[in-house]
């Protein structure tokens, strides 16, 4: 059944021995069987995705307007990262899942693309947590498990935010690294800052706001939990474009070798009949000469 | 102004938690189906110390466990 794929031709073509052309036969019908279901799971994923995608676009485009308001307070302060100050801390919103294109190795190629050392991890999904422990285990330190089954919500958003200000290093800066969705068959990696207090505290135009000294820790928090939902939604939808498009690619390339493999066995078949009626005509000529 | 809730050692985002699954509660049987939906939150975590993963483990459990002690400290 594993054989590679011109072997069974050049043994059926040069020895006509029957039981090894057989044989072929039997390995090439195996192949195409097991071919055929393969092309059917990968179709049945792409009609789920897609059927997924309409609902993970839309929670996108919501979540997107939805974090770009909450960053608006930072936008119009002009807060920017204090120079030099403290540790930084990366949060990757990838998903449990893999079969769907580089999705997953696209994040963990940007973070391996960063100086080391001085940052930390925050890992969500199961996926970017067994590539990005392989190199960056020392800076791991949280890992999230369980993400990007559903369409992702708030609660879930919110709770890992929880859990990331419960965490004891003292972070100047968080960023948010997601896949920013381009279109229907294109993202690339891209973060959102979520800003310290300090940060907002030092912006240049923080005297625009009137606000109490004890809400900003509230904001943090808050907008910590808006930028991961907002991360998490459009991740997810780029993972689910990607891996309708995968399977969309996978269902094609079964279906070309489907072709390859029908073609080759009708050939086999052919020849098999043919090295048949030759052995009869010999055997009847030579009893026929006698 | 110190607030009930951060006394409470609860977490801003908490607290909106459990502001949201209040409202949503006392809405009505069919739109209260579709809400809680969205509430939902089934995540696990672990600790990573040392480039060595921690036990799993549930996320809400450990988030209640949090609020907990902060509130008896």
């Amino acid at each position: 059944m594993l054989t590679v794929g011109p072997v069974p031709t050049t043994r059926a073509t040069a020895a006509p021995s029957s039981a090894a052309t057989y044989a072929t036969l039997r390995e090439i019908e195996g192949r195409l069987k097991s071919i055929r279901n393969i092309e059917k799971i990968t179709k049945t994923m792409k009609i789920v995705a897609s059927t997924k995608l309409a609902r993970a676009q839309r929670a996108m485009n919501e979540s997107r307007s939805y974090g770009e308001t909450s960053n608006k307070v930072y936008e119009t302060a002009e807060t920017a990262v204090p120079e030099g100050g403290g540790k930084k801390l990366v949060v990757v919103c990838s998903s449990d899942k893999g079969l769907c294109g580089g999705i997953h190795s696209g994040l963990s190629r940007w973070v391996r693309r960063q100086v080391p050392g001085d940052f930390d991890i925050v890992v969500l999904g199961e996926k970017a947590r067994a590539q990005l422990s392989r190199t960056h285990s020392k800076a791991l330190q949280l890992s999230f498990a369980g993400v990007g089954k559903e369409v992702p919500t708030f609660a879930d958003a919110q709770a890992i935010a929880d859990q990331i200000v419960q965490l004891p290093g003292d972070y100047a800066e968080v960023e948010i690294l997601y896949n920013k969705f381009i279109n229907a068959s294109s993202y690339e990696p891209a973060t959102i800052a979520a800003f310290s207090e300090e940060a907002f505290l030092g912006s240049p135009n923080f005297f625009s706001f009137e606000v109490e000294e004890q809400t900003l820790p509230n904001l943090r928090e808050f907008a910590l939990a808006n930028s991961i939902y907002w991360a998490l939604c459009e991740g997810h939808a780029c993972e689910i474009s990607a891996r309708r498009n995968a399977m969309d690619n996978a269902s094609k390339n079964a279906g070309e070798m489907i072709t390859k493999y029908q073609i080759l066995f009708n050939r086999t078949r052919q020849a098999v009949i043919t090295g048949e009626l030759v052995e009869i005509i010999t055997g009847a000529m030579a009893s026929a000469e006698m | 102004m110190t607030y009930a809730w951060k006394a409470a050692g609860l977490t801003y985002n908490r607290y909106l938690a459990v502001a949201a699954r209040v409202v949503r509660r006392s809405l009505k049987e069919e739109p209260r189906l579709a809400a809680e939906r969205r509430g939902q939150m089934d995540l696990r975590f672990a600790k990573w110390t040392n480039g060595k993963m921690g036990e799993p483990q549930n996320v809400a459990d450990a988030n209640a466990k949090a609020y907990a002690e902060k509130a008896s400290s």
